[in-house]
């Protein structure tokens, strides 16, 4: 480590007070594909679109949407490759959380550790800051949670949120839409509108994701016929 | 006079700590480097922090204490008896529930049934710090893998994680394990020893009262048994080590394990009830035990409340 060209942090500040690598990983979010939260009364759910560089890709074999625990799920917008590398060391932080309590992690320390990973690497010698903002859904002792989390490394506990390339005109829509009292299934075909809102192309089963949790909190992903359900309900 | 790490120097210097039987308060076994007659460990500018892992330091502090005469405390054993067996549609695995230290019982009613996967469970035997901590740690790492592949766990894989982890500490980790469970090839059994060996059975017996489960197995254990009568069979092996091994005693526990379901029986035989326990409980009543001598000795507060201090600042 040590001497390197690259030891010192490439996050540095701007005379006018900005870290400049972070303002471009939340441009590198901001072009990535759209994904969004919505908390129910009764659950949390998210969705993302699934578009593919080709149709060549073999869309089963891609998931977006992934789990952290039985009870925590994780959608991001941006590098699908950094969102990767959080996936793993937050599933192996669950894990540590779980051997030293003997206690599922609740999602506000999940979200805080993962938070002080992205906040590391914009403080650490020659690395770069993650390009992904990441929306953190779990049902645990303190009901339903969504959190977002983004590449400076801080977070937030939102009711509805959205990330990505369609972020204003999904958030002005869920602001309309958004009801307190929502119930899971609501939720559902709310997200499955706010996408539909800014998709270009036919939306269906297999080019968008959505994860659910619901009182029984066990987290999953939907599969691509259930989803064609749900979009046949909102047609 | 320079300072010398060699020890049968050192008494020339220090006569009479040569006398004493407990000589680890000189020397700091990680470094051989003798303490000072003020008890300040001198430090090597070499001195690097341990790197992680195992550290065998205190081993080596052991071994030394041994060699000197001084005894180690009994570690806290389960005695044990636990098989496993493969029937029909999966396999079953059972346990007695005594953990001894030393001649002492010191957990009527443990689990020795561990959770390693929902598929997957595992019998251990040994120290039973060791079992937990190993059974605990590779449940975790197959936690993880299952998140990494999206597949059910195979026990194979958990058997290899056992055995690389055991091999690694060459035995010290004193844990003997009968894994069991069902993945999508099929049933499987193995028994995994202290130094990482592993065998694969139909049918299997662990820890202090393997012989007397032993020889109920290989009595009645027949292939294609149903689910009922391996069931039985694993109780009555269990019950053979409760009954006539002084390690293991008190309770039966069963888990079955087929695809797609897995049943926890804890306490499936309890043969060793308390019998006699008097009803009416015991009465204490005042004046029953004879005073010999009173002391009292009036608590003196020795906090002093002052009114009226300043107001912190802003």
């Amino acid at each position: 480590m040590g001497d390197s060209q690259y030891s010192f942090s490439l996050t540095t500040f701007s005379p006018s007070g900005k870290l400049v690598q972070i303002e471009h990983a939340l441009q590198a979010v901001g072009s990535g594909q759209t994904s969004l939260g919505i908390k129910a009364a009764n659950g949390v759910v998210v969705a993302t679109e699934k578009k593919l560089p080709s149709i060549l890709v073999d869309e089963t074999s891609v998931q977006k949407i992934q789990l952290m625990t039985p009870n925590i799920g994780v959608v991001y917008s941006g590098m699908g490759p950094d969102s990767r590398v959080l996936v793993r060391k937050s599933r192996k932080q669950a894990q540590q959380y779980f051997r030293l309590y003997k206690e599922p992690i609740p999602i506000t320390q999940l979200v805080r550790e993962t938070a002080a990973v992205m906040q590391e690497f914009t403080q650490s010698g020659g690395v770069r800051p993650f390009g992904v903002s990441l929306l953190i859904a779990g049902y645990d002792d303190n009901g339903p949670q969504l959190y977002q989390v983004d590449p400076s490394g801080s977070y937030f506990s939102w009711k509805a949120s959205a990330m990505g390339k369609n972020v204003s005109n999904a958030k002005t829509f869920l602001e309309k839409r958004y009801t307190e009292d929502m119930e899971l299934e609501d939720a559902i075909h709310t997200a499955i509108l706010t996408l539909k809102e800014g998709f270009e192309g036919q939306i269906s089963g297999k080019n968008i994701e959505i994860g659910i949790i619901g009182a029984d909190r066990k987290f999953r992903v939907l599969s691509s016929s259930e989803i064609d359900d749900y979009l046949a309900e909102v047609e | 006079m320079p300072l010398t790490y060699d020890r049968e120097a050192l008494f020339d210097r220090f006569p009479l700590a040569s006398k004493s039987k407990n000589l680890s308060h000189l020397f700091d076994p990680r470094k051989d480097i003798p303490k000072s007659s003020f008890g300040v460990r001198m430090v090597k500018m070499t001195d690097l922090p341990t790197k992680g892992g195992f550290s065998f330091d205190l081993c080596t502090r052991n071994q030394m204490l041994l060699d000197k005469g001084v005894q180690m405390p009994p570690f806290r054993k389960t005695g044990t008896t636990i098989v496993g067996l493969v029937f029909q549609d999966g396999v079953v695995l059972g346990a007695d529930t005594r953990a001894t230290e030393g001649p002492i019982v010191a957990d009527k009613n443990c689990e020795k049934i561990h959770f390693m996967a929902p598929n997957i469970y595992c019998c251990g035997a040994g120290t039973a710090a060791d079992t937990e901590a190993v059974t605990d740690m590779v449940s975790s790492q197959l936690q993880l893998h299952r998140y990494a592949t999206g597949r059910e766990s195979r026990v194979v894989t958990a058997l290899t994680l056992l055995k690389s982890h055991l091999f690694s500490y060459q035995g010290h980790v004193s844990a003997a394990l009968v894994l069991g469970g069902v993945d999508v090839t099929g049933p499987h059994l193995h028994t995994v020893y202290p130094h990482g060996s592993t065998d694969t059975l139909p049918f299997a017996t662990m820890g202090s009262g393997s012989l007397a489960a032993m020889s109920v197995f290989e009595s009645k254990y027949r292939e294609g048994l149903t689910r009922e009568e391996g069931i039985e069979l694993v109780a009555e092996a269990i019950c053979a080590g409760i009954f006539n091994d002084l390690g293991s005693g008190s309770n039966v526990d069963v888990c079955v394990i087929t695809k797609g379901q897995t049943e926890y029986l804890r306490n499936y035989q309890l043969p060793n009830p308390r019998t006699y326990i008097s009803s009416k409980g015991y009465s204490f009543v005042k004046g029953q035990t004879e005073v010999l001598s009173t002391k009292i000795t009036p608590i003196q507060s020795k906090v002093q409340t002052v009114e009226g201090g300043d107001a912190m600042e802003e």
